[in-house]
């Protein structure tokens, strides 16, 4: 009983122990500290700036004029209006234009034919041929939208006139019964339809977890380099059970990360004025199990890590793995089972779920109810499998040594 | 020259991490973008319509909804706060919804407005159901403006071009499936490489003053720094050099992505691109001989460049001050000679500047290796 007493008492005092040293090392780090201070506070702020004229405007766009009407330039100045594109130019010939489209002056072509405005005037439909550019997705998708818009607004005007000339203009108030079934269309999460209002609400969350596990992984890796110096020996290691040790280290990670994740998740968007509509203790209360299974993550890939600088070459590059996985770009939903069971062992792809639920979609704790959940699983799991990589780490160092 | 490359070499056979990462990394990596978005568009976006108006029109509009490949009708719920929290819960990334009386009041002529609503937090499935929801909603829109105008007295040949009296005949160049993955993978599996490049380039070097062996390998090198980074860059150009061209042969082969210009071309401008990215990287380690902070710099700016070299978000439409940091980078220049090349099927000769400044790049560390020779000389490791 006094033995099981006593144990409990060294698991405890190990904890603390090593909480404090934990906080003790990171500080004394600088390579750490760039990890846990500079990453964070810097890299949204970077992002922000690359994203942050948000929509694509003004498109250069050249011109095929074989009409040379009125109708023809009516059409070319209300493009020229859009938000979308700018006309750059008239070229005399397609084969002028396309010249320009090689030197990059243009992104897209418009052709309009020589019986734009004949057919127009007769009542049958005119065909404009458009040629784009497919190499950003968001260019593409800017002419598109212009010219869908103006398509049906253009269609409505000329049946607006066109109907004048029918039977139907004798009829009572036509014209409204036209427009008697409408549409509309209406946008959660990011209404302006910004780039930056898009991404930058899930990618913080991606930030915190991957700046986590890289300071965690060097800390583990200069730890490792001690080891094998000093006969398989940390120095600067609190003696005890693993289990108070890793917990001890993340929650030492977390304090240090409750400030930061303030910034990152408040001033951040505050800053840029991206979306955020979230209550601050719901997206708080979600991200705690993130921050913990983030630093458990991180000590269970410790054993890929031999010496403090290796976490870069080995693990710089999940970024875009997890930013792919995590279903930001391609939802998670179209992925082949493969994907989408390695999408689900990522802390970060249940993290960006619910965090773009509660902050970009105004959605509460419940709503986010199955990530919150999976981001506690996902806590537990690691802490269990980093306590036995820490184990085997260790015996494999000091075997190393002796060898 | 030969002692130093083959001291280069058993660096990196020595150890497990450098093929690892120079070659299980990257391909492995372009094998998950490729087989990630093999479908090309993310088909089959779950959405949700809310019929409030139960009547034979709202049923066969919701027919046609569900006809479309781009989404999937998985839930029908009864209530706008139904369909609601479903969207915000990100179950569904859009939901289409036809008002009570719809169909009774479109016969009337009296006004009656088909709504959806799309969650744009998640871009791609958003804008691929607006989209859809879109053309569903303009089509019945239209249907029911039509039915009025016919019993008005408007003429059939009047109806026939009235519905959309101009029309834009789309042509979009090189892409026609608007297929994501031409769009993504091709600008992401070389920027991943010229990550990979940057750090181990750094890594390999800077080990040398780390582990304070860095005079024995200037000494390899007959004293001469350019031999001794030769010694080392030359044969992880060529594991490099073979890695792109499997990624290259991973796009235009195995996915048959389109090559419209000359693969030739693409194969100089891959080269072109690894040898360029060591220079750079190896320009940073001369100006930072420290290998945590050298390793540091390289990754922040590996991760950065797929951002700012403008995959996604134009360069020029990027603040000036942020987008002029894209022309730094290898990347970009290889971005454009691929889109010239082969995206868009142009001569090589519309992007001979792109090459030139490729080439320019290996000039760089010509200019700061003199620095990396002093800290050489004198190695002082600091952690």
């Amino acid at each position: 009983m006094s033995r099981l007493l006593s144990n409990i008492r060294q698991w405890w005092a190990t904890l603390f122990r090593s909480i404090l040293n934990e906080l003790r090392l990171s500080w004394r780090d600088k390579g750490v500290v760039i990890f846990f201070l500079a990453l964070p506070i810097l890299y949204p702020v970077v992002y922000t700036l690359i994203y942050n004229p948000e929509v694509v405007t003004d498109l250069p766009m050249a011109v095929v004029d074989h009409s040379r009407t009125a109708d023809s330039r009516e059409l070319v100045r209300r493009i020229d209006a859009t938000q979308y594109i700018g006309i750059a130019g008239y070229a005399s010939s397609l084969q002028e234009a396309k010249e320009w489209a090689k030197e990059r002056r243009v992104y897209a072509i418009l052709e309009i034919p020589s019986d734009y405005s004949r057919r127009l005037g007769r009542h049958e439909q005119a065909v404009l041929p458009l040629y784009t550019d497919m190499s950003l997705l968001l260019r593409y998708r800017s002419i598109l939208f212009a010219l869908t818009d103006l398509q049906l607004q253009l269609g409505a005007d000329i049946r607006a006139k066109a109907l004048d000339l029918t039977p139907a203009a004798f009829v009572e108030g036509p014209q409204e019964n036209v427009k008697a079934a409408g549409t509309q269309s209406f946008f959660l999460g990011d209404p302006t339809q910004g780039f930056a209002s898009f991404i930058m609400v899930g990618l913080v969350v991606l930030i915190l977890q991957q700046s986590l596990v890289l300071g965690v992984l060097m800390l583990g890796g200069g730890s490792r380099e001690r080891r094998r110096a000093n006969g398989g020996i940390d120095p600067l290691w609190v003696d005890g059970p693993i289990t108070a040790q890793v917990l001890g280290q993340a929650i030492a990670l977390f304090f240090i990360y409750m400030p930061l994740t303030i910034y990152i998740l408040h001033f951040v968007p505050v800053m840029f004025s991206l979306p955020h509509v979230g209550n601050p203790f719901d997206y708080l209360m979600f991200i705690a199990p993130l921050l913990l299974a983030s630093a458990f993550f991180g000590r269970a890939l410790s054993f890929m890590v031999t010496e403090r600088e290796s976490c870069f070459p080995v693990f710089v590059f999940t970024s875009v793995l997890f930013l792919f996985l995590s279903g930001l770009t391609w939802p998670r939903s179209a992925m082949n089972p493969l994907w989408g069971t390695v999408s689900c062992l990522i802390p970060a792809s249940w993290g960006v779920e619910g965090f773009v639920t509660i902050d970009a979609n105004g959605g509460t704790l419940t709503d986010a109810a199955t990530p919150y959940y999976m981001l506690w699983v996902l806590a537990g799991a690691y802490f269990i499998i980093a306590c036995y990589v820490e184990r085997f780490v260790r015996a494999y160092d000091r075997r190393l040594v002796v060898r | 020259m030969r002692q130093a490359i083959i001291d280069g070499l058993r660096q990196l056979v020595g150890r497990p991490l450098y093929i690892l990462v120079m070659v299980v990394v990257p391909l492995l990596t372009g094998w998950f973008l490729l087989d990630l978005m093999e479908e090309g568009l993310p088909l089959r976006t779950p959405t949700a319509i809310v019929d409030l108006d139960h009547t034979s029109t709202s049923r066969r509009t919701a027919r046609n909804l569900a006809a479309g490949e781009l989404v999937d009708v998985q839930y029908t719920p009864e209530t706008y706060h139904d369909a609601m929290r479903l969207l915000r819960q990100g179950k569904i990334y859009g939901f289409f919804m036809i008002p009570a009386d719809f169909e009774r009041n479109a016969v009337e002529g009296k006004e009656t407005t088909i709504t959806y609503y799309v969650n744009l937090s998640y871009f791609v499935p958003g804008s691929l159901s607006f989209k859809s929801f879109k053309q569903t909603a303009v089509t019945t829109a239209g249907g029911v403006m039509m039915a009025t105008l016919k019993s008005a007295g408007a003429s059939d040949r009047t109806l026939a071009t009235m519905a959309q009296p101009v029309v834009t005949q789309n042509h979009p160049i090189g892409n026609p499936w608007m297929n994501y993955s031409i769009y993504l993978s091709n600008s992401f599996m070389p920027c991943l490489l010229q990550l990979i490049i940057f750090q181990i380039t750094a890594f390999s070097i800077l080990q040398e003053i780390k582990r304070g062996t860095s005079r024995q390998w200037l000494a390899a090198g007959g004293g001469s720094i350019v031999r001794a980074v030769l010694g080392k860059l030359i044969p992880q150009f060529c594991i490099f050099a073979l890695v792109g061209i499997c990624m290259l042969s991973m796009l235009y082969g195995y996915s048959q992505f389109p090559v419209n210009g000359s693969f030739m071309g693409m194969v100089a401008a891959m080269l072109l691109l690894v040898a360029a990215s060591q220079a750079f990287a190896l320009f940073i380690v001369a100006v930072i001989p420290n290998l945590r902070f050298a390793l540091s710099v390289l990754s922040l700016v590996g991760i950065l460049a797929f951002s700012v070299a403008g995959f996604s978000f134009p360069v020029e439409q990027m603040y000036g001050a942020v987008g002029i940091f894209s022309f730094m980078l290898p990347i970009r220049y290889y971005f454009l000679i691929y889109i010239n090349t082969a995206l868009n099927g142009y001569e090589l000769f519309y992007c001979r500047w792109d090459f030139v400044a490729l080439i320019l790049f290996m000039a760089l560390p010509f200019t700061m290796l003199w620095k990396l020779r002093r800290y050489c000389a004198n190695p002082v490791y600091i952690p």
